[in-house]
């Protein structure tokens, strides 16, 4: 078995038909290749191809090297070459061999000058087989080694063959030594032709099966048996992941959307589902931690239902699990005698890891996103990037591709007449005119927001006078309370629209900064908001004399909560539907609405807020914020196919994303904690109601339960955590002092890096400059030689020896532009010696030129002064690309 | 679970599965998306790894790619012959480098191909100009056409040699996060509906 596959590899054949071109498409015999004799030519046989090269299967029998006399070989070929219309295709094959014959591919050249023209070609073809393949297939190397085959030699191609093997078998061997997993991997990145990677896995798998096999024969059973095992394994890994990729949601509504509307708006829908998952994480974590056991010990309700509760969350929804205060203080216990479930510990433990959950994961998420999107922005101004960048694949919408092309071109003319634009300084009483403009702008929404924000103040306050007086009916009372969440949804839907008329005054030069604006403006009101409402909470329902502040607190949210769900369905509705109606029917300028991505994803961050504020005061906050999401999302998405188009503005998906997720984090997340640590840890809690009844703080539960665990000796580690590290002020002290020092560490290094990518950069500049010098020069050697043989008259040896100078099919397409002249002149000296000869276009290097089986190739230059040159010239260059990809790759990795 | 499907060995399953990002399902759900292409052409059953090929015209008229100004680009990048007709193993190729799966890498590789439009492995000018016609149906005059593709040179070139060679394409899809427009773990993956993140 081993020997087999040492045979199979070492074997020309095998490579032959594997590096060449005409291999390609019959590799689905490859694996069988493997099993059976490699020189087995049968499998070609029943080839046949639809484009009429059936033919050319036939002349790929392998013929052994060592009949490959060069004498045979030229009769051969000569009657190949009489007639002319026999299967173009043939030469390439039978020249299998030569690439693997470094004696002969390294023949002086006054053998090859000397023998007529067939045989030049011949020859030629080899090395252009092994060009061929290159360019068509490993095109990966190519491409990272293109210039290097700038006016190869045979000899180079043939070494060049014989780098690209040994490489190739490093890469079995690499990928041999992985693991499964890295493996796949590895070669699912290959960017390669899907039967090539499929080579290198029988391959890979062939190396490994026989080292396991020449390590032990005699178990052979036993590693057959373990193999199944990790087959099948796998193959159970693969069926599971198909399961859970059959869970996610809304996976198809979500292409549709992409395809239809761009991932801009995508983004939206995909933040959309990303908060719903974290909301049902939550209710999960706090229904069973906290809901279930409050239902085992839970009294019976005995307020009325009316219906009315739904909306403001009072009344019978008082005495539910659904706020703080319906939650017991007491263990619960339902069999006696054995352990009992400490409701105190449980809700603090439960809301606590869950924030801390909450918290990692937006770091990890926030960092990903940074890091994948905010790489080194100021490399680029990135006007390169938005061209070649820009196209949304994802979009299949012919409509959308249309308007999409429509946006691309007026975008791109503004970017042009900008860069016009840019050279004009405005004069000094312009820009002081901008600047009032933007001063104005923007204390004039400061403004509007602080007004929002006393307005909500003292209604909130009000409101809770309204509360405490409870004169009026009950229903009068319930009402009562729907004013002020009406009045918050109110601000924070209308004030947006007052900040984009802004945004018509202003002008920004640049629409981004337009975006980032309005963005920024739009936060501050809704932060603003809920920070008044978060004082009024914490400060003014906590201290008053209410009967139990945190279900007070909680029906608040609540109402806030549903309140803003109904306005955004009614903003969907009247901004959305009606506008489109208005917008087709009556004022058709003004045209079918857009979708604003950024006004919609800032009332999910608004309200995302609110939930986890409200997480606290009602646990099952995040079971009403599923629902919702759910009700907008399917809203959402039939007004987005039925109303809107895609928005016109430059949208950066990803950035906006990161923002979004940042935004989420900072203000939203990092407020929502303070609020949440200075419940437990300040604010009193309720004497009459709640887990902490009785308690001068909450965070007394757990100074109790430690007190507790002092007396049991088995659990004195965690009151030494407790005492050391969370109590400890010096804990946090050094952990700070600690964590500042790593930061400061990491900015030098990145400081370090930045200087290294200059650095970097400037190399590759003074190596690109060093890489056309030589060109330059290569060029120049080249021209002065060509002119010397032009002078010697016309003759058969002529055309032989000034067809040595062209170019062998690997040059540069940028030198057959540079020189037509160059190239012609050879050229139709060889059509007259040759009649026989198709006559060349003049773009051949573009088209034809790397075609498989163009027989008339010429012999490349073999002639020794230019040969040496060359050489120089090569071996210097190379050298310089092997240490460019050097830096490259450092590069990349920093 | 489908276990009875005929169409392919075990070990050609695997072998698929190893060389896309596919799943077994997802890999039998694309044969036969590619199957009813032209069901008189394909066979149903691929243990004896027939030679079938269908034509580029077949290819660009699915929904994924009828609209996309790239198709036929994309189509000839990924088939063997270089005119866009397709095997089998080309199309599941296509699909596993423009799924959501695909590493960037891979991805800007196959972008520069597909930009690439005379195969000379350099973006060349021309190449842009191509590039930016098909971006903006011919909405813009040559004037301007040159002066972007001047700029984008300019601009991402970095060894100044006058056309964008694959590392300096890399080298720009590095600093422009909107080509991938989204972290693989927020989208889902679905043979179904060819999702191309090249932007």
């Amino acid at each position: 078995m081993s020997y087999h596959y040492n045979e199979a590899f070492e074997n020309p054949d095998y490579h032959n038909s594997e590096t060449l071109e005409s291999g390609r498409r019959k590799a689905s015999q490859m694996n069988s290749m493997f099993r059976q004799n490699p020189y087995d030519s049968s499998p070609y046989d029943s080839y046949t191809d639809h484009d009429g090269r059936e033919q050319r299967q036939s002349y790929s029998v392998d013929i052994p090297m060592a009949t490959m006399q060069p004498g045979l070989e030229v009769s051969q070929s000569a009657k190949r070459w009489g007639t002319p219309n026999a299967n173009p295709y043939g030469n390439t094959h039978i020249n299998h061999s030569f690439e693997y014959e470094p004696e002969f591919t390294y023949t002086p050249p006054s053998t090859l000058s000397t023998v007529d023209g067939p045989f030049a070609r011949r020859s030629s073809d080899a090395s252009e087989a092994s060009i061929v393949q290159r360019r068509n297939r490993q095109r990966a190397d190519s491409v990272f080694t293109t210039s290097s085959d700038f006016d190869r030699t045979d000899a180079n191609a043939a070494a060049y063959n014989e780098n690209k093997e040994s490489q190739e078998e490093k890469i079995i061997r690499n990928l041999a030594s992985m693991t499964t997993r890295e493996r796949i991997k590895a070669i699912q990145k290959m960017p390669k032709t899907m039967k090539e990677k499929r080579e290198i896995r029988n391959k890979v798998l062939m190396e490994k099966t026989r080292k396991s096999v020449s390590y032990s024969t005699e178990i052979h059973c036993c590693t057959q048996c373990m193999y199944k095992i990790a087959l099948s394994y796998r193959r159970f890994r693969n069926g599971l992941s198909e399961l859970f990729q059959s869970l996610q949601l809304w996976q198809k509504t979500l292409k549709i959307i992409g395809g239809k509307f761009g991932t801009s708006v995508l983004s939206y829908f995909v933040f959309l589902t990303w908060l719903l998952t974290f909301n049902i994480f939550s209710f999960l974590v706090n229904f069973s931690f906290v809901t279930i056991p409050q239902f085992i010990a839970a009294g019976s309700n005995n307020l009325s239902f009316t219906g009315l509760e739904l909306l403001t969350g009072a009344g019978y929804f008082q005495q539910t699990v659904l706020y703080y205060g319906f939650y017991t203080n007491s263990t619960i216990t339902k069999i006696e005698n054995s352990t009992s479930y400490d409701m105190q510990l449980a809700y603090i433990f439960t809301i606590g890891i869950y924030f801390v959950i909450c918290f990692f994961s937006l770091v990890y998420s926030m960092a990903k996103s940074f890091r994948n999107n905010f790489v080194n922005p100021q490399t680029y101004s990135g006007n390169a990037g938005k061209l070649l960048c820009i196209w949304d694949f994802n979009i299949t919408n012919e409509k959308a591709v249309r308007l999409k092309q429509k946006n691309l071109s007026t975008q791109i003319k503004e970017a042009l007449s900008e860069g016009k634009s840019e050279d004009l300084n405005l004069s000094l009483k312009q820009r002081m005119v901008h600047i009032a403009i933007h001063l104005a702008a923007w204390i004039f929404s400061l403004g509007t927001t602080a007004v929002c924000c006393t307005c909500v103040y003292y209604l909130s306050i009000n409101n809770l006078k309204l509360f405490m007086k409870g004169d009026g009916t009950e229903l009068e009372n319930q009402a009562a309370t729907l004013v002020l969440p009406i009045v918050v949804s109110l601000l924070n839907l209308l004030t947006p629209f007052v900040f984009s008329l802004l945004e018509l005054l202003e002008k920004f030069q640049y629409p981004r900064n337009q975006i980032y604006v309005t963005i920024t403006r739009n936060v501050i009101l809704k932060m603003s908001i809920i920070g008044i409402l978060c004082y009024y909470w914490l400060n003014i329902v906590a201290t008053s004399a209410t009967e139990c502040w945190e279900t007070l607190v909680g029906q608040d949210i609540y109402r806030l909560v549903v309140v803003d769900f109904l306005f955004c369905l009614l903003g969907s509705f009247f901004g959305e539907f009606i506008r489109r109606i208005i917008g087709t029917k009556c004022l058709k300028n003004l045209g079918v609405p857009e979708f604003d991505i950024a006004r919609n994803v800032l009332g999910l961050i608004y309200v995302q807020t609110l939930t986890w504020i409200g997480i606290f005061f009602s646990p099952l906050l995040p079971a009403i914020q599923i629902i919702f999401f759910f009700i907008i999302f399917y809203v959402k998405k039939v007004s987005l196919m039925m109303n809107c188009q895609p928005p016109r503005k430059v949208w950066r998906a990803s950035q906006m994303t990161t923002l979004f997720i940042f935004l989420l984090f900072f203000p939203s997340f990092t407020g929502v904690l303070s609020v949440v640590a200075i419940t437990i840890w300040r604010l009193n809690p309720s004497e009459k109601c709640g887990p902490f009844r009785g308690l001068s703080s909450i965070f007394d539960a757990v100074s109790r339960w430690i007190d507790v665990l002092t007396n049991y000796p088995r659990s004195a580690w965690v009151v030494w955590i407790y005492h050391n590290l969370i109590e400890s002020v010096h804990f946090f002290f050094i952990l700070t002092v600690i964590i500042i020092i790593i930061t400061y560490l990491y900015w030098q290094i990145i400081e370090g890096r930045k200087i290294m990518v200059r650095l970097l950069h400037e190399q590759i500049i003074n190596e690109g400059k060093d890489k056309m010098f030589l060109l330059e020069k290569l060029r120049a050697l080249q021209a002065s030689t060509r002119d010397t043989p032009a002078r010697k008259g016309a003759s058969q040896q002529f055309s032989t020896t000034s067809s040595l100078y062209q170019p062998p099919g690997q040059l540069d397409q940028q030198r057959h532009l540079s020189m037509p002249n160059y190239l012609e002149r050879p050229l139709e000296k060889n059509k007259s010696s040759f009649s026989a000869k198709p006559p060349y276009t003049a773009d051949f290097p573009e088209t034809s030129g790397f075609l498989p089986g163009d027989p008339q190739r010429q012999q490349p230059s073999t002639k020794p002064g230019v040969s040496e040159a060359l050489a120089l010239a090569m071996r210097a260059r190379q050298q310089a690309e092997r240490e460019m990809e050097d830096e490259d790759e450092e590069d990349f990795r920093s | 679970m489908g276990n009875k499907q005929t169409i392919f060995t075990p070990e050609q399953l695997d072998a698929y599965q190893d060389c896309t990002f596919f799943t077994r399902k997802e890999i039998l759900r694309l044969f036969y998306r590619y199957r009813d292409l032209a069901p008189q052409l394909v066979p149903l059953d691929y243990s004896d790894k027939p030679d079938v090929m269908l034509p580029y015209e077949l290819i660009s008229s699915m929904p994924e790619l009828k609209d996309n100004p790239f198709r036929q680009r994309i189509a000839e990048v990924f088939s063997e012959d270089g005119e866009g007709n397709m095997t089998l193993d080309d199309f599941l190729d296509m699909f596993s480098v423009l799924s959501e799966m695909a590493p960037r890498d891979l991805k800007a590789y196959y972008a520069f191909k597909i930009y690439d439009f005379n195969n000379d492995d350099y973006i060349c000018k021309s190449d842009l100009e191509k590039t930016v016609n098909k971006l903006t149906r011919h909405e813009l005059t040559p004037e301007e056409v040159s002066l972007v593709c001047e700029k984008v040179i300019e601009e991402a070139d970095l060894d100044n040699d006058g056309k964008l060679s694959l590392e300096d394409f890399q080298h720009m899809i590095l600093r422009a996060p909107d080509f991938l427009s989204f972290s693989k773990s927020d989208q889902q993956r679905n043979g179904e509906y060819i999702h191309i993140c090249l932007t």
